[in-house]
């Protein structure tokens, strides 16, 4: 590495002006306005810790601090969790695998605004999400009995081979793909007879934008969004995971298995560990991106109640630019400062369970 | 070897060839199954966006703007009105047909429908501005005509299918060319419409009213008919120019200028980043990464006040009072750091100079080549592939930005970049629960990242590693 | 080094020096005085905008003055402040007498005393907009709700239509009827939002703020109004526009799954250009079982920009978008009702069409019962939240009335501290 004092600073120059104006200075005066009474019109002046404290009698700051906690922390660890065992259970080194990754991919090519807007047309009341919803409920009687069959057959099949002497498991899959087609087929006769009906679908009207109503105390217009972004990013990072696990020698597995380790201890301790690095800048990037959650709530805007959707994010821009009163820039920094706290705690915070997870 | 002769080895080796097969097989068929399913959103809301109404419920995949059979028929009919059969449209001295089909259950109570071209506007929002050229002004409709009538089977109800057929005349002379022609047929309730020459667009007042949006639309005026409404019905008031055609032009015009900017800028830093040591590079570091975790919303707002009040007033030395509500504010601020350098992609170039080798620099210095020399012409030629992801990703990023354009582009509508105006149709039709305008135009939005998708796949999946998720 | 230093300024400021030239085009000589006028979207641009080209253009154009209609789509209110803020506003703005109190704060509208004269506007209406004597907007026009009903569900449910006269239990019970028709069929369209639901507690002798100035919820005459609206929503004989998938009550009624719905003047063009085909009339809002109607008076006004640069031509431009000729054009498109006094008995309200029916029963609702402005102090369009939330959390099922006005008055108290 070459020591130079000068030559390096060139370089830099336009990467500095541009980082010390646009963020070193823009955070430093976010700081200093969160103490003042600024209204984007008027001299302001400083008003100590007011701010904060009115943020805390605001309920829709409450509302906003309780929907970024939870959105941040469960749509992370569902997501990952989701996309681990997927890449997992898709992880064998096929032909055409790129085909499969350009189309996995393609959600996050596109922009969140086309996303959301997706979404936002399929939650209509008449909506597809409703249409599926109501298919599958009709649909209950049906695949009790193909799963009832399935389970017949394959103890059936199961039993048989036993009997050659073969080592066969439980889930043998040539098997169970076996026994997944009569069922298929015996589902499909018994229907068309009549024996199993599939009743009149009933319509389920399930408003999922426009009303109060929550589910585990979260309002369900946020479960929409919540629903919208795990859909879209598990395959995201399922690929991320997969080009991680593909680097993971299979002796290591084939050794596993013959120590007579099953599938979960083989995750635990074959999987896990060996995409740990790759976990941790997903978990990361995932805590960072949720925790500022804008967009989607920008985009259901007035077709959700605010205090429903609102995220910490959006509260910030919603002080600065609100509707009804004078913008509050000072409250708007109170809380962006807020949110900045809250980023860096759960960054580190992670970071630190992760090392402990390491150091067992 | 000689186990092998044995059936009961051989049926074994057979039993775990079947076992590896069928796994491969299971993986291909989940492959497919999950990419099906995490697509289908998209899909769905593709096919969609051609129906006149994609909140049809129940919703299904069969969309009449799709149909063959239809395009025939709108071919025809744009031919016949003399618009031609792809654009449609009626000129002057020109005659079509148009024919509909009820069902009714008691012939006696038949009464004819009646045939008007109401003067419609072609639709809310913007498009209400406009004062179109009505084709009630111009078109005549001939006497109704009954063209069939035979026994008809509706479900479980028999009674007879009546078509009646009227002929639409548009004299000679020099009238307009008709860009859009509706027609209304109102029923009496006895009747039950089952078909028409072209579907229709709707059934109002209970199923008495079956209204059409153009008769004469021609194949792509037929098929892309949400997709011309884009184009048609979206015009700024202030200066006429299109809308939809002024957002594209300033994305590209955005991300061209972003990615530029980065390259440049970017490839600089990461290279002295990754090869020169100097005081204060830790210090350096430790902002970089802290201007990735800490929020937008922090620095947001002291950026939209320095784009107010001018760049510390040097803009206002070219006669820029604001930077606010131009491109220009969108490139050179940003809501994170500035989006003409990102703390990313200088984190990728410096990456990617610290994995070559140093002694090819070296060679250049021995040659003689000053510091500047060797990095344009011997280091930056090398980097052509962290380049290109730079390149990919700040174009993907540019084009999909939403929350600082928000900020900055405000007003007037043609200033906006493709994002915001999304939002802005939104605004305006979703409203109305017009969601074939919104999707039409969101799904032509992500048309040029999906192509550059399908090109330069591999950059794209490459800028997986570095920050694949999205909020 | 140098080259590249070049490079860098280059590249800096040729985003810089696009916009630049682009701007300095607009401000040649001999090119007219150009008036930007920002206001609502929605069903306003199609009608100001012809209004601009169609009545007042071509006046203004002798004068050299060119006019340019702004609309801001979603939220007006901050699109407004935002672009004040970023000095781009334009040169005269609507000022929507809910927010104007915070507007006229920011300091940046010009008051109008001694530019033009306010006599022969409505005195209530241009009281609303001054403040310490200084009057800062000039009304546009006003609006107030009246009921709409399709009469093809009413003949198909064989009900009699809604007259002037009806009451709350009349209108409930034809809605009733209407809803009958079908799983999928409302009687009425209700808002849970007090810009809507409000009306019935005026008429119900409510008031939002008492002689202390405090807001009570839990006042009789609120409770009953309450009560009664969201029991009807709860039958079903009411439907919020949301479980339609709709936006507003005109969206609701424009799907034909809906028998009535209360709107303003507002709702004429947007009926007429949306669902042209619904067979629609109109009459004046139902009154309390004693007999006493309540409705809400919207008003809008023109402000002119404290920043604005054509000072002289905007005052000129002001008066000619309060004109009679201008305003008697508004009203026959259907958008809302002049604000000059002479315009009051006006001749078109007795033509023969449904338009000017329903234009007449918005005039007629102004002074009849007990009408108030749309109006909260320097709350603002905050204080409704509480009650909004209220009615709809109870019309779910969720809590009880009790409770969600309880709830609420702790909310609304909180907020007026």
């Amino acid at each position: 590495m070459k020591k130079q004092t000068f030559i390096p600073w060139i370089f830099l120059l336009p990467f500095l002006i541009s980082l010390s104006l646009f963020f070193v200075y823009a955070s430093m005066r976010a700081l200093m306005l969160s103490f003042t009474n600024y209204n984007l019109f008027n001299d302001y002046t400083f008003i100590g810790i007011e701010n904060y404290k009115a943020l805390f009698r605001d309920s829709n700051f409450l509302f906003a601090l309780r929907n970024t906690v939870f959105y941040a922390f469960f749509v992370t660890i569902v997501q990952t969790f989701f996309a681990l065992v997927l890449a997992a259970l898709l992880n064998i080194k096929i032909r055409g695998i790129n085909f499969f990754r350009a189309g996995f991919y393609l959600p996050s090519v596109t922009s969140s605004v086309v996303i959301t807007v997706i979404f936002l047309w399929l939650f209509q009341r008449r909506g597809m999400v409703n249409f599926i919803l109501s298919r599958m409920q009709a649909l209950i009687p049906s695949v009790l009995t193909l799963i009832l069959i399935i389970a017949a057959v394959q103890t059936l099949l199961v039993l048989l081979e036993k009997r050659r002497g073969m080592p066969v498991k439980i889930l043998e899959l040539p098997l169970l793909i076996t026994s997944m087609l009569i069922a298929g087929l015996a589902v499909t006769a018994l229907n068309s007879f009549g024996i199993i009906p599939i009743p009149e679908f009933e319509e389920i009207n399930t408003i999922w934008l426009n009303t109060r109503e929550s589910f585990m105390g979260i309002p369900r217009p946020l479960w929409a969004i919540i629903i919208q972004n795990i859909f879209t990013t598990i395959p995201t990072l399922m690929l991320i995971f997969l080009a991680g696990l593909q680097d993971v020698p299979p002796v290591l597995y084939e050794a596993a298995r013959i120590d007579g380790a099953g599938p979960y201890l083989q995750f635990r301790y074959i999987t896990i560990p060996s995409i740990r690095p790759v976990l941790f800048l997903v978990l990361t990037l995932s805590l960072i991106g949720t925790l500022q959650m804008f967009d989607q709530v920008a985009i259901y805007g007035d077709a959700v109640p605010l205090q429903s959707v609102i995220t910490l994010a959006y509260y910030v821009y919603n002080r600065m630019f609100p509707g009804g009163t004078l913008p509050q820039v000072g409250m708007a920094s109170a809380a962006a400062m807020f949110l900045a706290v809250i980023t860096i705690a759960a960054v580190i915070l992670q970071r630190l369970l992760i090392k402990s997870e390491a150091d067992r | 070897m000689t186990d092998l002769q044995n059936p009961d080895t051989r049926a074994e080796l057979n039993f775990l060839a079947r076992r590896r097969w069928a796994r491969v097989g299971v993986v291909y068929v989940l492959y497919l199954l999950f990419m099906l399913v995490f697509l289908s959103p998209l899909l769905f809301s593709v096919v969609s966006s051609f129906k006149t109404n994609p909140l049809d419920y129940p919703p299904t995949l069969k969309t009449p703007q799709l149909n063959p059979l239809n395009w025939i028929a709108a071919g025809k009919l744009g031919k016949a009105a003399g618009g031609g059969v792809w654009t449609g449209g009626a000129e002057p001295g020109n005659e079509f047909t148009f024919s509909i089909n009820y069902f009714i259950e008691d012939i006696e109570n038949l009464q004819e429908p009646e045939f008007t071209i109401p003067r419609r506007k072609p639709g809310a929002g913007l498009a209400a501005v406009k004062v179109p050229t009505y084709a009630a002004d111009h078109l005549g409709i001939s006497e109704i005509e009954e063209t069939r009538r035979e026994p008809y089977l509706l479900e479980s109800l028999s009674g007879t299918a009546v078509e009646y057929t009227i002929t639409v005349t548009y004299p000679e002379g020099d009238g307009p060319l008709l860009e859009r022609v509706p027609l209304d047929i109102l029923a009496s309730t006895e009747l039950i419409y089952l078909s028409s020459t072209l579907p229709a667009s709707r059934l109002e007042r209970r199923g008495r009213v079956a209204s059409f949006d153009h008769i004469a639309p021609g194949v792509v005026g037929f098929a892309f008919y949400n997709y011309r409404r884009v184009f048609d019905e979206t015009e700024s008031l202030s200066t006429g120019r299109n809308l939809f055609v002024a957002w594209f032009g300033n994305s590209l015009f955005v991300a061209i200028a972003r990615v530029v900017l980065n390259l440049a800028f970017a490839s600089m830093a990461g290279y002295a980043l990754a090869r020169y040591s100097f005081k204060g590079r830790y210090l350096l570091f430790f902002i970089v990464i802290a201007s990735q975790v800490i929020p937008s919303q922090v620095t947001f707002i002291s950026n939209y006040l320095v784009l107010r009040d001018g760049v510390f007033g040097i803009t206002r030395l070219f006669g820029v009072k604001s930077l606010l509500n131009t491109l220009a504010g969108v490139i050179v601020g940003g809501a994170g750091a500035s989006a003409m350098v990102e703390s990313a992609k200088v984190f990728i170039m410096k990456q990617f100079f610290e994995s070559l080798p140093k002694e090819t620099e070296e060679a250049a210095f021995i040659d003689g080549a000053g510091h500047f020399r060797t990095f344009f012409s011997v280091m930056l030629p090398m980097a052509r592939p962290a380049l290109g992801a730079v390149t990919i990703l700040t174009f993907q990023g540019a084009w999909n930005d939403f929350f600082w354009p928000m900020i900055v582009l405000t007003s007037p509508e043609d200033i906006r970049t493709l994002p915001i105006g999304i939002l802005y149709f939104r605004q305006i039709y979703g409203a109305a629960g017009d969601w074939g305008l919104i999707l039409s135009g969101a799904v032509m939005s992500a048309v040029p990242v999906v192509v550059l998708y399908v090109v330069f796949q591999k950059y794209f999946l490459q800028g997986l590693s570095f920050g694949g998720t999205k909020g | 080094m140098r080259k590249l230093l070049l490079f860098g300024i280059v590249l800096l400021f040729a985003g810089f020096g696009l916009t630049a030239a682009g701007q300095a085009e607009s401000v040649q000589q001999d090119e007219p005085v150009v008036i930007r006028i920002q206001g609502y979207g929605g069903q306003d641009p199609a009608i100001v905008v012809r209004l601009l080209n169609e009545v007042i253009g071509a006046d203004l154009e002798k004068d050299n003055i060119k006019l340019v209609y702004e609309p801001i789509e979603g939220d007006y209110n901050a699109g407004l402040y935002n672009s004040l803020s970023a000095g781009t506003a334009g040169d005269i703005l609507y000022v929507p007498v809910e927010t104007a109190p915070g507007i006229i704060a920011t300091g940046q509208i010009q008051p109008l005393n001694g530019l033009i004269d306010t006599t022969p506007f409505i005195d209530s209406l241009i009281e609303a907009y001054t403040i310490n004597g200084d009057i800062f907007g000039i009304p546009k026009d006003f609006n107030t709700l009246v009921l709409y009903y399709n009469m093809d569900l009413f003949d198909e449910a064989g009900v009699e239509y809604p007259t002037d006269n009806e009451t709350w239990s009349s209108l409930a019970r034809k809605a009733e009827a209407i809803s009958a028709l079908g799983s999928d069929m409302y009687g009425i369209a209700f808002q849970p939002s007090y810009d809507r639901f409000g009306a019935f507690t005026f008429g119900a002798g409510w008031t939002p703020f008492d002689s202390q100035g405090k807001t009570n919820l839990m006042d009789p005459a609120f409770v009953s109004t309450f009560t009664w609206y969201t029991d009807l929503i709860k039958s079903g004989a009411a439907v919020m526009p949301s479980d339609l998938g709709q936006g507003w009550t005109g969206g609701a009624f424009a799907t034909e799954q809906v028998g009535m719905a209360l709107e303003g003047a507002w709702m004429i063009g947007f009926l007429n250009n949306d669902a042209p085909n619904i067979p629609f009339e109109s009459a004046l809002l139902p009154a309390a079982d004693d007999g006493t109607k309540g409705n809400f008076l919207y008003t809008v006004a023109y402000g002119i920009n404290r920043q604005t640069e054509n000072l002289d031509a905007a005052v000129k431009v002001l008066a000619a978008l309060t004109s009679e000729k201008a305003q008697q054009f508004i009203l026959e498109e259907g958008l809302a009702i002049p604000s000059r006094k002479s315009l009051a008995d006006n001749p078109y309200f007795k033509n023969d069409s449904r338009e000017a029916r329903a234009n007449k029963a918005v005039f007629v609702g102004s002074s009849t019962g007990n009408v108030l402005g749309y109006q909260f102090g320097n709350v603002g369009t905050d204080w409704m939240t509480p009650i909004n939330t209220a009615i709809v959390t109870v019309a779910a099922g969720e809590v009880s009335v009790q409770e969600a006005l309880q709830a609420a008055q702790r909310e609304i108290d909180e907020m007026m501290k």
